[in-house]
């Protein structure tokens, strides 16, 4: 698996994502993105990122429920004279704010290959040479992410068997503090180790291949062939954008955006090495 | 023939008033040089001397001289010493760039702009020569202390370097992974190579060098090695109070996280006016067994019990604990929030800190950090005396007093449970050896020496 393919496709899932307010389209890179993940990782593994992403995605909806006092279909409404929360609840601000919890979620989850299918230091092996020293630099810094949840442990532990207990947020500053300076002192001791093995002297080579096999080039063409489809798609009005308010409508479809979205399913085929 | 010679070099860090190193005058050999002294003596300072760390990357002023394989170290930045000198720190978990072990040990090369061609090849010679061929492509994450200790070795070696300097680096291992680390270092002076050592257990080492640095508050004398004696094993302290009543216990206990079983089926108990002392190999279980004894970490199953009182606990790394803005605050802090009456002075000068005691505990040496740490968790009386590792990166004479504090603690009727490596800690303390290994629990043969 190349980071640079992995880029590739997910950088498309964005684009669509993001570039539409369709929820079909939305909803079909999502469920492009869950399997990718499912092919790639598996379903136990990224668990705990699905939870959270169903959390924000319900949380997204919620809020605009909520906060979104707009459309003709009232559910129920809540008096004026209460402050943020007055006003009519409407079937059309629900439904936009799923589509917002959707958006949210396939963007998500369309990152995650890199953290949950990819190394720190492949994902910075695929910067451009320019870039190589910032990304050693950034790919040593995430080694220390797992230091710092430790410390937080041990610190949390050892602060209560001194008498520390949690009583408002400058109460946690007994907890916050030592373990900001455990992180910055393992930053310093990891930047010392790097400095006497002569990071910084120039340029750097590196011992990490950038070829990319068949299946690589194949989400790579997918993925180039999705994006440009829905961008032609869009230009030409076949993608056309959904609008809930004031009357909730179905929003529209189109072949050839269907078919950009479809091909976002390529790694269901190409990714099966990382279970 | 020297390879590296100081002259009148004088160093502070920083801010700082006194000099870390005082007008050292010395010249190192090709072969085996052993650097020792007490902790917060200036053997790191002097170690990163070597290779330009001080003052290039530390900061802080120099006086003096200091040439190095024939490279001025004032004048040469360590990027580009680090072609000639080689250098292993401390911790190995905190001197990784990379995930796998082959990445890790190229980074140097990548840094020399190696031709990629060749990065391969110069990868397995330096995992051959640090004996851990067999690690290439593995996780670094998936290593055991000694094995990620010796791919900083490989790491160090691959830029094939004519001097080695290691500044303590068995101090977080078991013995097994220490001896692995010792023997690959050592062996590096039988292929030509020169290597500079700092170490508290002497005694292998000091049979093979050819050097010996003494270093004592920034003062650096040398010495024959072969002529060095050692500090004399620990006394142990006479009990003046028999053990008592049971102190804590657990009960069928299983335990883990992420998973991943950690204990499982454990039946142990711990009286009043004892000392337990758990060893066994790095990963085996000793951690979470005092994490369950301290109420720090919930079992899978089964009970735990524990008497009534105040819990002292030294976590692993107890440098987590300092966040106070003195040595004397942090002990303070204990009594205060413990609510127990007492003066930081007495543990302090129990623990030879008083000359620190309104110092910035993080400003500290590692071995002075621990002593305070200590001295941050054992003030007063507390019940149950839970420590891991406590005698990690220390010299003989904090550990002479940590031993009489604990056996004071322990005749006015603590339960003492502690996790160590340290054989001489284990003879002058222990009542009793739970080995801790797989999971698994067993009370070893153990004879207290009289």
């Amino acid at each position: 698996m190349n980071a640079r393919a992995v880029a590739a496709w997910s950088a498309c899932c964005l684009f669509i994502v993001l570039s539409t307010t369709n929820p079909i389209y939305k909803v079909l890179v999502l469920a492009a993105a869950l399997c990718a993940l499912a092919a790639g990782a598996g379903l136990r593994r990224p668990r705990r990122l699905l939870f959270a992403v169903v959390l924000i995605a319900a949380f997204a909806m919620v809020l605009n429920f909520v906060s979104a006092h707009l459309g003709a279909t009232v559910l129920f409404a809540l008096p004026d004279q209460i402050p943020a929360l007055g006003g009519p609840y409407t079937l059309e601000a629900l439904v936009f704010g799923a589509s917002g919890g959707i958006t949210i979620a396939a963007a998500i989850l369309a990152a995650a290959p890199f953290s949950l299918l990819l190394d720190s230091h492949e994902v910075m092996d695929a910067l451009p040479a320019p870039l190589s020293r910032t990304g050693v630099a950034i790919a040593s810094s995430l080694n220390l992410v797992p230091a710092v949840a430790t410390s937080f442990v041990e610190v949390t532990e050892a602060q209560r068997l001194r008498g520390w207990r949690p009583r408002g947020p400058r109460s946690w500053l007994e907890v916050v503090v030592p373990v900001v300076l455990t992180s910055v002192e393992g930053s310093i001791q990891l930047a010392e180790s790097m400095e006497a093995r002569g990071f910084g002297s120039g340029a750097r080579t590196s011992m990490a291949s950038q070829a990319m096999g068949r299946a690589d080039w194949l989400l790579v063409a997918a993925s180039g062939l999705a994006l440009a489809g829905f961008a032609i798609a869009h230009a030409a009005g076949w993608a056309a954008d959904w609008i809930p308010y004031p009357t909730l409508t179905l929003p529209t479809m189109n072949a050839v955006p269907i078919a950009a979205c479809l091909l976002l399913f390529a790694p269901v085929v190409v990714w099966r090495s990382r279970r | 023939m020297a390879i590296a010679t100081l002259t009148h070099l004088t160093y502070w860090y920083p801010g700082a008033a006194t000099p870390a190193l005082k007008d050292v005058c010395l010249e190192i050999d090709e072969g085996l040089t052993v650097v020792a002294g007490e902790s917060g003596g200036g053997k790191s300072t002097l170690l990163r001397v070597l290779n330009g760390l001080v003052p290039h990357f530390h900061g802080g002023r120099i006086a003096g001289r200091a040439e190095v394989l024939g490279l001025d170290v004032i004048a040469t930045p360590t990027r580009s010493m680090a072609r000639r000198v080689g250098f292993v720190f401390q911790d190995p978990e905190l001197q990784t760039v990379y995930n796998v072990v082959d990445r890790e040990v190229a980074f140097g090369l990548e840094n020399m702009a190696v031709p990629r061609r060749e990065l391969a090849g110069r990868v397995e010679e330096a995992l051959g020569a640090a004996g851990i061929a067999d690690l290439a492509g593995r996780a670094v994450r998936t290593l055991s202390g000694g094995e990620r200790q010796r791919v900083a070795l490989a790491s160090a070696l691959a830029m094939r370097p004519r001097l080695v300097v290691l500044d303590e680096p068995t101090s977080q291992l078991d013995p097994d992974g220490a001896r692995m680390v010792l023997a690959a270092a050592t062996s590096l002076v039988d292929e030509g190579r020169s290597v500079v050592i700092s170490e508290h257990r002497l005694d292998d080492l000091l049979q093979k060098a050819a050097g010996l640095v003494v270093v004592e508050r920034g003062n650096v004398t040398t010495a024959d090695p072969r002529g060095w004696s050692g500090p004399a094993p620990s006394l142990r302290p006479a009990r003046v109070a028999a053990a008592g009543g049971e102190a804590w216990a657990l009960e069928n206990i299983s335990a883990g996280f992420d998973g991943r079983l950690v204990l499982d089926g454990v039946d142990l108990a711990g009286h009043s006016g004892e000392v337990v002392v758990l060893s066994g190999p790095n990963g085996g279980g000793k951690t979470t067994l005092l994490r369950l004894i301290a109420g720090s970490l919930a079992p899978l199953g089964g009970d735990v019990w524990r008497r009534p009182g105040r819990v002292a606990y030294l976590p692993q790394n107890p440098t987590v604990l300092l966040h106070r803005p003195t040595v004397r605050s942090e002990v303070s802090f204990t009594l205060e929030r413990s609510g127990e009456v007492g003066r930081p002075e007495k543990i302090l000068a129990e623990l030879g800190l008083l000359a620190v005691a309104d110092r910035y505990p993080r400003d500290l040496s590692s071995g002075e950090r621990q002593r305070a740490a200590l001295a941050a968790v054992l003030p007063g009386s507390p019940a149950l005396v839970l420590l891991d590792e406590p005698t990690r990166g220390i010299d003989s004479s904090a550990r002479a007093a940590l031993i009489a504090l604990v056996g004071r603690l322990r005749d006015r009727g603590a339960s003492v449970v502690m996790a160590t490596h340290d054989d001489d800690l284990r003879n002058a303390l222990a009542d009793r050896v739970i080995h801790v290994s797989d999971g698994k629990v067993a009370e070893m043969s153990f004879a207290v020496a009289t």
